[in-house]
């Protein structure tokens, strides 16, 4: 195994040695047998929208990975490295631009592996190859933060358990103000269930409305269902990272608080990674043998419309609709006719994209590519081919079973201005849903308020101060927020709002992070220990979300709230009102 | 026939042949030395599928061109691909032809399909070799075996589109050529990327496997 090794960096000698410990067969296989035909080349996103550069074609990438294995797993590597294109790994630079690839040019979406003659897996060794990174501390800082907030919160966004549980109960109130019924509850911990509903925690931060659909149909349904206190979240950031130790303590959480529940059946709402991490992934990782059934929440969806549990109207989804095969689904756990069968029953204008099912694009989000912002202009770039994909059905709706893919779609339709709307089977089926008659009566009859009079001028008491270096940025909270009756008061920089908190006294701050001289988090810690704003609720707000550390960090009590840009209307409404304790 | 091209027919490719095999054999206890993956949830996806489906459908999926996008997609590509290898198919049948059973080549048709389809491989050799040069996508993949390897192959075809007739009378000079061309081909295959047809059935039969226990194989094509 010698290559020089006394020149090599330490961590590259690390992440040789433990490359050895993570080879298997399959892998063996797949760095072995590739023949450098090309086939994979135009089944990459990255490629067909970078034609200028070789650099992105997937034997390319995986040529950077095989290359080290070749160099010190296989004879005739380590007899004529430069024959066969062997090569070692010597410096911390050279482990830097294998993270560029292996993070920043890949999103593991598998459709290489499906198009290669040899049966290479790429995406499976790349995966490998992020873990030893990983192993070695070099990884994106996205990935450094949500790992860290896995590993220690329990999930992935760093969501406190308070904030989940309250969560649920504003939308287990908001269940039973709809069904004019105080049993139709979100039920917490319940013993015994047929069924055990696991989460995404962006459906707690971003998407809550997600919940109370999914407990709707459940309710309808007549489910013994229950949502678990703990060990809740179905996302698993190991998936992403390549870290395996990680990827099985999280899925055992999961299966640990069911077992602990005596819960039947554990049902992953809809997420492609979170689903391929419970369901398939987790039990290898955490070499656990799972003794409950699991299933991803489409299956119950259709299950219970074929069973007649709940009925549904598809007229009330007549939107032209198009479906987005997410690839941890699909291309990794066969989910292909599944969500189409349950999306022809609750809308009456599907429309396929093409190509689709397996041969789908990825939503050039995965991978955990949304929480890799210094590889974000790649992404979008590379997210061309997606977009063409999406304007060529000519639907206004683009549906998915995956809330990574709902992140990924929505930022490129915002980007290439598509004018489409993201959303999720759950929410259509709780559109579509019919409800009994005694409870529609009661529907109808509080229809006639809608819920934009309930929260108009539901600011109207508080004064805000909106800090952000970008003009756009302030002038949209400013407007929405004026809109719903606040005084807002602007800052575009950490001086001026420094100044402004102390002079006008607001009564919430909304601050982002990165700015120009000041940031973020020196102003949150200065409005922290000054008694004058020290009582000022805070709301961050970043698009960078691993700059959250810069908060993390400080010792001055957390701020009231965090939200990831890009913030949408009702998420920030509902944020700052929940801030507030207003409604 | 010279003692020399005697020897060549027979004794050296038995001995090439004999060395091909132990450094295969050594090659195949080398990939088994790797503990195969481990499958431990229940399968998913669609009740058409399965695992031995999965494997099967994986094994077949080369004869399938309709099967992946990329066949689909590049049919002249594939016609190369089919030829190039029926081409090494019948060079090598070609080099077990002439010193056991010479017999088969007296009528001429067998030895005029023979030159045929290897000529045609030469000509995809050569197709292949422009393309690798000129391509900048598998010009950036290409190391010094990819290239050797297809000239190696298209040097071979051209030798034995021309052994064909076995007319060691007219010259043994082609003839010497080819079966010291076939003995050193048999050995360099196992050290170079040649030997991807030994890593086939491994590679192919994890990954239907895996395909296959996850619902994916068959796959499910676009649907328009």
């Amino acid at each position: 195994m010698s290559d020089n090794r006394a020149t090599q960096s330490h961590k590259a000698k690390k992440l040789i040695e433990r490359m050895s410990k993570k080879l298997n067969r399959q892998m063996v296989g797949s760095m072995a047998a590739c023949v450098h035909c090309g086939m994979c080349t135009e089944a990459c996103h990255y490629v067909l929208t970078n034609p200028d550069d070789p650099t992105y074609a997937p034997a390319y990438k995986a040529d950077r990975i095989r290359k080290i294995f070749k160099r010190h797993f296989d004879w005739t590597g380590r007899v004529l490295p430069w024959w066969v294109g062997a090569k070692s790994i010597k410096t911390d630079a050279e482990l830097e631009e294998l993270k560029d690839i292996v993070f920043g040019k890949c999103t593991n979406c598998r459709r290489c592996s499906i198009n290669c003659p040899m049966g290479v897996d790429y995406a499976t060794f790349n995966r490998m190859a992020r873990g030893l990174l990983v192993s070695v501390g070099v990884m994106p800082e996205g990935v450094a933060v949500v790992s860290k907030d896995q590993w220690e919160i329990g999930n992935q966004m760093g969501v406190l358990k308070e904030e989940y549980i309250d969560t649920l109960e504003w939308m287990s109130e908001e269940l039973s103000d709809e069904m004019d019924d105080p049993e139709a509850i979100i039920p917490i911990d319940k013993m015994d269930a047929d069924v055990v509903y696991s989460i995404n925690p962006r459906e707690v931060k971003y998407d809550p409305r997600t919940i109370a659909d999914a407990a709707k149909i459940f309710f309808l349904a007549g489910e013994n269902w229950t949502m678990p206190s703990e060990g809740w979240d179905m996302t698993n950031f190991g998936l992403f990272s390549g870290d395996d130790d990680l990827g099985g303590a999280v899925a055992l959480r999961l299966y640990e608080k069911v077992s602990e529940l005596h819960g039947k059946k554990l049902v992953i709402s809809e997420c492609g990674h979170g689903y391929r991490s419970t369901r398939c992934e987790g039990p290898n990782w955490s070499a656990h043998s799972v003794p409950f059934e699991m299933e991803s929440s489409v299956l119950t969806m259709l299950r219970y419309i074929k069973e007649g549990r709940i009925e549904v109207d598809k007229t009330k989804n007549n939107v032209p609709v198009t479906f987005h095969d997410s690839c941890n689904n699909a291309r990794s756990c066969g989910l292909f006719e599944e969500p189409r069968e349950l999306l022809n029953l609750v809308v009456t204008d599907f429309r396929e994209m093409v190509p689709n099912r397996s041969e789908n694009y990825c939503c050039t989000g995965g991978g955990g590519a949304m929480s890799m912002t210094e590889y974000t202009p790649q992404r979008l770039k590379s997210a061309k081919i997606k977009a063409d994909q999406l304007k060529a059905t000519g639907a206004k709706i683009v549906v998915t079973s995956c809330h990574n893919c709902v992140d990924g779609l929505a930022d490129l339709i915002r980007h290439y201005k598509l004018g489409m709307e993201v959303t999720q089977l759950v929410n259509l089926v709780a559109n579509a849903v019919i409800v009994p008659e005694k409870i529609a009566v009661e529907e109808a009859a509080t229809a006639e308020k809608p819920k934009e009079v309930a929260v108009e001028h539901s600011l109207e008491k508080f004064k805000i101060l909106v800090v952000d270096d970008e003009d756009d940025i302030r002038l949209y909270y400013t407007v929405l927020l004026e809109d719903n009756g606040a005084t807002v008061i602007q800052a575009s920089d950490g001086e001026e709002a420094l100044k402004l908190a102390k002079s006008e006294k607001p009564d919430l701050i909304t601050l982002d992070l990165n700015m120009p001289g000041k940031d973020g988090g020196e102003v949150f810690e200065q409005l922290r220990k000054d008694p004058g704003t020290a009582q000022i609720k805070v709301c961050i707000i970043t698009g960078r979300p691993e700059l959250r550390r810069l908060i993390y960090n400080r010792p001055v009590p957390q701020p009231e709230g965090f939200l990831d840009k890009p913030v949408d209307d009702s998420r920030l409404l509902y944020d700052i009102r929940k801030i507030l304790e207003v409604g | 026939m010279s003692e020399l091209l005697h020897f060549s027919e027979n004794e050296l490719q038995e001995y090439a042949l004999l060395i091909m095999a132990c450094v295969y054999t050594l090659r195949i206890i080398w990939l088994l030395h790797f503990k195969a993956g481990r499958e431990r949830q229940a399968p998913t996806g669609q009740f058409r599928t399965n695992t031995n489906k999965g494997i099967v459908y994986s094994w077949m999926n080369i004869a399938m061109p309709w099967a992946m996008e990329s066949t689909r997609k590049k049919a002249f590509f594939y016609a190369q691909f089919v030829v190039f290898h029926l081409g090494v198919v019948f060079a090598i049948g070609l080099s077990f032809i002439i010193p056991y059973a010479p017999g088969l080549l007296e009528s001429g048709i067998l030895t005029a399909i023979l030159q045929a389809v290897i000529g045609l491989a030469f000509l995809v050799s050569l197709v292949r070799l422009y393309r690798r040069i000129t391509d900048k996508y598998i010009r950036a993949i290409s190391s010094p075996d990819d290239y050797f390897s297809l000239f190696l192959l298209a040097v071979w075809f051209f030798f034995a589109v021309f052994a064909a007739p076995n007319k060691p009378e007219q010259g043994e000079a082609v003839l010497l050529t080819f079966f010291i061309l076939t003995a050193f081909f048999l050995i360099y295959v196992p050290f170079s990327k040649i030997s991807h047809y030994l890593y086939y059935p491994f590679t192919r039969y994890y990954f239907g496997k895996t395909m296959g226990y996850r619902g994916v194989y068959p796959l499910a094509k676009s649907k328009h």
